[in-house]
């Protein structure tokens, strides 16, 4: 229990940390009210033209929730690729070795309180902007679901974004892999649009890519909840967070050792 | 058992060379080129369990990656070391909770609240009781005096509130052993002398250890009984404060300025002037043959005073005539 | 004058850029970083419009250039004036004293003082939408030289308005942010998602489509509207700025006020 304790702190104090500016705070969260305003005249137009209820089994509502919540993921990702580089840039990560916690434990905890707030006030104003201009969301019966499956995509998007930062050993300059990760997880995680509507030999490649747990998968799952889809999709991230997880315990050991014998 | 106990400790840092233009690049890629560059270079030294010992030397001596090697942050190339019967790199886990350190350029308070909301988190990550953390940070704030800093944002804290705040965090824990890393830079004097005091103070109390770097010689003369000099890597000088004291900082620097202009042969018995200026005079006198009493009065028959500096010689001055000496 | 000017603006870019060929690596990795970036970003459209002819008329090629134009303008700005984004935090922080204190011209030193490498991405990525999208006549070309000026300068000049409000309303870096965001995503869209209040909206409060469809559309085929729309819009907006950030600096605190982080 003891060690959870230490983590629950951390966890704590970074979210004190956060409410140290609560306007910032605020201020973050207008964005989704753009990009859901642009995403509703483009699909409003698009099912219009089509003449159509529905495309590839999505409703114009159901498209609209679909990409609140893809949105609310994109984000609230954790930002943790930047500050790991810049620990490892500047040797400050050789600082935190000296204290009796584990440095990925610890990102693992600040990032979460992070990223805590912005997904509940991102969710909270998109939901109410899409329930302005289509209606009610999905059952409530499928929240807590699409809930669960939001924390495995953002401890996937975790794994990815804190071996991004760890790249800082081999390269100085990362922003371009932020980029690029940021781009995968727009196409082939489905965050522009379901990936549905990407041609068939690419979905099938899309769909089993990590990027799909943590976007479309439970974007689609709140939109379209049902126990066998959350089962499927809650064993995908688990085996994706054993090989991405694996991977970042692997470079992290490396990198901490390399650092041990060359210095900060 | 002493608290620390090194032998020859050897660290050798490599770094990548780099050659120029995008060719130079590419080569340094598939035939990287190395060059090393030797920052300890077999260090020997014991520390005894509660002692102060201070570690000082001018900057890039090899003070802080020797500090860094007793706290297991950095693998040495060769040689031993043993910190509280622990080998720092292979249980610096273990190390961890018997050691505190304050490294003077890398705040751990969180800067935007207050030390408080650090001090419980610190308790949390040293798995430390919540009656027991909650009387060790009333003594602290006692000791350093900052019971009225606790509540106020780290930004708001001036340096040397902040350089007291991150003292205590460091010894919240009860360590045996505080390391202390450049814990003055950059403080005026008074704040520099509130917070030796406190760490003197922490040390008689609960007989912590004490290895402190400084490029300060005021820090060790307050602080410590024995010294260690290092320069390039190497032991320079090893004994203790009182007799470096006796040896090497027997000279003074006085700087005066008069009312009126000074005679340009300013002269006075048992002084030597290095500088005369229109008012100001510099001068230096040794301490084993004149009392500063002494300089005071003759000084001030000369003229009416209006301002005098008496200081050390800097460090770097020292360490150039023990070289000479040894030499 | 305007001459003394340009020199000083060019030794400062030159300045810029050997500084950033100092990192051979992450130069390169950021210019193939920004061009790869931006070739999967658009894949949208190619998605998209898989499934729709055309949205109103507006077509693939259409977003062609549409992202041709915007990806020069966004370039070329984030790599001559790069501080664009950063005007907030400049003076919040008070470091505007520097720029006050020497004799060149506050706001273009102030611009210019930082580059962006990845803008060289942005403008390789435009040269390839370009000629994917076809539009190789002469007139076309010139009409494309015009509509990425306009669209540079509307972009640079929103965005010193937004953060010029930093000296009326304290720090104005997330409204930065989110004018930024809002000018760059209607930009990238077809305007014919858009009904006519909408469409005024993004011309007069947000002039995203001043940025992307309106000189796309002017790329295409030349009309006095769009002509007007976009040297007004430009024009207009341009002097606001100025006038705003002038008014501004008479309102400055300088660093005394402001705590400087460590």
């Amino acid at each position: 229990m003891r060690p959870f304790n230490k983590y629950w702190a951390i966890f704590k104090i970074q979210l004190l940390n956060v409410m140290a500016y609560p306007s910032e705070l605020l201020g973050r969260s207008f964005s989704i009210i753009i990009f859901m305003l642009v995403f509703a005249s483009l699909w409003r137009t698009a099912y219009g033209i089509a003449g159509t209820d529905t495309l590839q089994g999505i409703t114009l509502p159901g498209m609209l929730w679909y990409l609140m919540i893809a949105e609310t993921i994109e984000l609230s990702r954790p930002r943790v690729s930047t500050t790991i580089s810049r620990q490892v840039k500047t040797g400050e990560l050789a600082y935190v070795l000296n204290k009796p916690y584990n440095f990925l434990a610890y990102h693992f905890s600040t990032s979460f309180a992070d990223s805590l707030f912005r997904m509940l006030t991102n969710a909270l104003i998109g939901g109410i902007v899409v329930s302005l201009m289509f209606g009610s969301p999905p059952p409530a019966w499928g929240w807590p679901l699409a809930a669960i499956a939001l924390i495995g995509a953002w401890a996937l998007n975790f794994c990815m974004m804190a071996l991004i930062g760890l790249a800082a050993f081999i390269t100085e300059e990362i922003s371009s892999f932020e980029w690029i990760f940021q781009k995968a997880l727009f196409i082939l995680g489905g965050m522009m649009i379901p990936l549905e509507f990407l041609p068939g030999w690419l979905r099938t490649v899309a769909e089993r890519l990590p990027f799909a747990y943590a976007m479309y998968g439970p974007a689609r799952l709140f939109i379209d909840p049902s126990l066998e889809g959350f089962y499927s999709l809650l064993a995908g991230q688990l085996v994706w967070l054993l090989v991405l997880g694996g991977a970042l315990a692997l470079a992290y050991n490396r990198g901490a050792r390399y650092l041990a014998v060359n210095g900060g | 058992m002493p608290a620390i106990k090194v032998t020859d400790l050897k660290k050798v840092f490599k770094s990548k060379r780099k050659e120029a233009g995008m060719l130079g690049s590419l080569r340094s890629l598939t035939h990287p080129e190395y060059k090393t560059i030797e920052a300890v270079c077999g260090l020997s030294f014991e520390m005894e369990a509660g002692e102060l010992l201070g570690f000082i030397g001018p900057n890039g001596a090899g003070k802080s990656t020797t500090i860094k090697i007793l706290t297991g942050i950095l693998f040495p190339t060769g040689g031993d070391a043993s910190v509280l019967g622990y080998t720092p790199w292979r249980d610096r886990h273990k190390l961890a909770y018997q050691i505190g350190t304050v490294f003077g350029q890398r705040p751990q308070l969180w800067y935007h609240l207050p030390a408080i909301d650090t001090f419980t988190l610190f308790g949390k990550i040293y798995e430390l009781d919540e009656l027991v953390l909650k009387r060790r940070i009333g003594f602290l704030a006692e000791t350093f005096e900052i019971g009225d800093l606790l509540e106020i944002p780290v930004r708001k804290l001036s340096l040397g509130q902040r350089m007291r705040c991150e003292t205590a965090a460091s010894l919240l824990h009860s360590p045996k052993l505080l390391l202390l890393d450049e814990p003055s830079i950059g403080l005026d004097v008074v704040a520099k002398q509130r917070i030796r005091d406190a760490i003197r103070e922490m040390s008689k109390l609960e007989n912590v250890g004490v290895l402190l770097t400084s490029h300060d010689a005021g820090d060790l003369e307050a602080l410590c009984r024995r010294v260690i000099i290092i320069n390039h890597g190497q032991i320079v000088y090893h004994d203790k404060v009182s007799n470096l004291k006796r040896k090497y900082l027997t000279s003074k620097l006085v700087e005066v300025r008069y009312a009126a202009e000074v005679n340009q042969d300013f002269q006075i018995y048992g002084m030597e002037t290095l500088k005369v200026g229109r008012y100001g005079v510099k001068l230096r006198f040794d301490t084993k043959n004149t009392s500063v009493d002494l300089v005071m009065s003759r000084l001030s028959e000369k003229g009416s005073l209006v301002d005098i500096t008496i200081s050390d010689p800097p460090l770097e001055e020292v360490i150039a005539r023990i070289y000479e000496e040894a030499a | 004058m305007l001459k003394r000017e340009l020199t000083f603006l060019f030794a400062l870019w030159r300045a810029n850029l050997q500084g950033a060929m100092e990192f051979r690596v992450s130069f390169l990795l950021q210019i193939f970083g920004m061009v790869a970036n931006n070739l999967l970003y658009f894949a949208f459209w190619p998605v998209f419009f898989s499934h729709f002819d055309d949205i109103h008329g507006w077509t693939l090629n259409d977003m062609l250039i549409v992202m041709a134009i915007v990806s020069f303008s966004w370039g070329i700005m984030t790599f001559l004036f790069g501080n664009f984004n950063f005007i907030s935090e400049v003076i919040a922080n008070g470091r505007l004293d520097y720029y006050l204190s020497l004799p060149r011209p506050v706001l273009t030193h102030l611009l210019a003082s930082r580059s962006n490498v990845s803008g060289l991405g942005d403008i390789a990525f435009g040269v390839v939408a370009y000629l994917l999208s076809g539009q190789f006549q002469p007139e076309q070309i010139l009409r494309l030289l015009f509509g990425v000026c306009i669209s540079g300068t509307i972009l640079l000049f929103f965005m010193t308005l937004v953060h010029s409000l930093t000296f009326w309303v304290g720090n104005a870096t997330e409204l930065g942010n989110l004018g930024v965001n809002a000018l760059l995503t209607f930009s990238l869209y077809p305007i014919t998602i858009f009904d006519n209040t909408a469409r005024f909206f993004l011309i007069i409060f947000v002039p995203a489509l001043l940025v992307g469809s309106v000189p796309a559309q002017f790329v295409k085929a030349f009309s006095w509207q769009g002509l007007v729309q976009l040297s007004l819009g430009a024009l207009v907006l341009t002097a606001l700025a100025i006038t705003v950030f002038t008014r501004g600096l008479r309102r400055y605190e300088s660093g005394s006020a402001i705590q400087v982080e460590v």
